[in-house]
């Protein structure tokens, strides 16, 4: 079931195949996980893509993993609803930033490439705060 | 008891109303110890930042172990606390990638050293679930901008062949060229430098 896709991405024409690149990939799920990605909710599995705006999701004892393009690995708890707000990973270009939104629950983060070559570019926004990160690791949990 | 307090005012005439703020404030200072940040070390052991700010503040972290609650506030959290609210999400957390850097002889043509890094490569990728593979080509600064696009381009398609050649299996496998636009050792334009003329492979 391993499947090899390789996309050929030429310098400015990504966006010009009106392919939307996945920006990370689920490494890990124990219990109740979904993904959603526009209107579509699907169950989260090992292998299954996240994309610029989907909306990450674990049920009660449950947790997940993810990997994202830069390397920043993140995994949530239970109870979780984490949403990537914006992704850019374009370093050619200059574009990078990585913001997103831990509704509630809790996180594990370490930090990848878009911090190293732009720092304040990685932002974290809770109900009561908003997290700068750093080139780091941190723990984070929002109660409701 | 402080007998200045319990001498006050406050304290004689207003103990109900008294109790009530302190379970009050007991209440508050509960919920807001649930939500907290905690500063760890980096994997590879360094330690960075992290900037809270809140509606009481700003707060810097950036000793290892140095919590703040998300309003802005400095705050100490036990370690048995952090274990029983992070445990499983802890272990959840996915294989930190690598990054491995292969260098070039000349136009596509791979040092022998570097040639040697594609089996191991292949084996660190047998180790990760669904394992996800970025290959990206870069140039030193000779030539001209689209020249060193197409190159760099050349040079990450030829390593992803190697890759696959030998047996590599991913979930999936994204080739990219950064030309002479991301430098690892920054130079002046029209420089000649070997460690800029390679392919970044990131296994995660």
């Amino acid at each position: 079931m391993l499947r090899i896709i390789v996309i050929m991405l030429l310098f400015l024409v990504g966006h010009a195949f009106g392919i939307e690149q996945p920006i990370g990939h689920v490494k890990s799920v124990s219990g109740e996980a979904t993904i959603t990605s526009g209107e579509k909710k699907i169950k989260a599995e090992v292998g299954s893509p996240i994309y610029q705006g989907s909306i990450l999701q674990t049920g009660k004892n449950s947790a997940m993993g993810v990997t994202f393009k830069d390397e920043t690995v993140m995994s949530f708890g239970a109870d979780t609803v984490f949403s990537v707000d914006e992704y850019l990973y374009s370093p050619a270009q200059g574009n990078l930033k990585f913001s997103s939104k831990l509704a509630k629950g809790s996180l594990n983060y370490v930090s990848g490439v878009i911090e190293k070559l732009k720092p304040d570019a990685v932002t974290v926004r809770t109900k009561s705060g908003i997290i700068g990160v750093r080139g780091t690791q941190f723990l984070l949990r929002v109660e409701e | 008891m402080n007998p200045q307090v319990s001498g006050s005012p406050l304290w004689r005439g207003g103990s109900r109303s008294l109790c009530t703020f302190i379970l009050l404030s007991m209440l508050l200072g509960g919920c807001a110890t649930k939500s907290y940040v905690v500063l760890l070390p980096s994997p590879d052991g360094s330690v960075g930042e992290v900037v809270i700010k809140g509606e009481k503040g700003e707060q810097v972290l950036n000793q290892a172990g140095q919590a703040g609650s998300l309003d802005g506030r400095a705050l100490k959290i036990e370690e048995r606390q952090i274990k029983e609210d992070f445990g499983a999400t802890i272990a959840a957390l996915p294989k930190i990638p690598v990054r491995y850097l292969l260098y070039f002889s000349a136009g596509t043509t791979l040092t022998p050293q570097s040639e040697s890094l594609i089996p191991k490569i292949i084996s660190e990728a047998k180790t990760r679930p669904a394992v996800d593979i970025s290959v990206i080509g870069h140039t030193d600064t000779v030539f001209t901008d689209p020249y060193n696009m197409q190159l760099a381009l050349k040079r990450a398609g030829r390593v992803s062949e190697l890759l696959t050649e030998k047996g590599l299996k991913a979930n999936s496998m994204v080739i990219e060229s950064h030309g002479k636009r991301n430098l690892l050792i920054p130079t002046p334009d029209n420089t000649w430098e070997p460690r800029n003329r390679r392919v970044e492979v990131s296994v995660r």
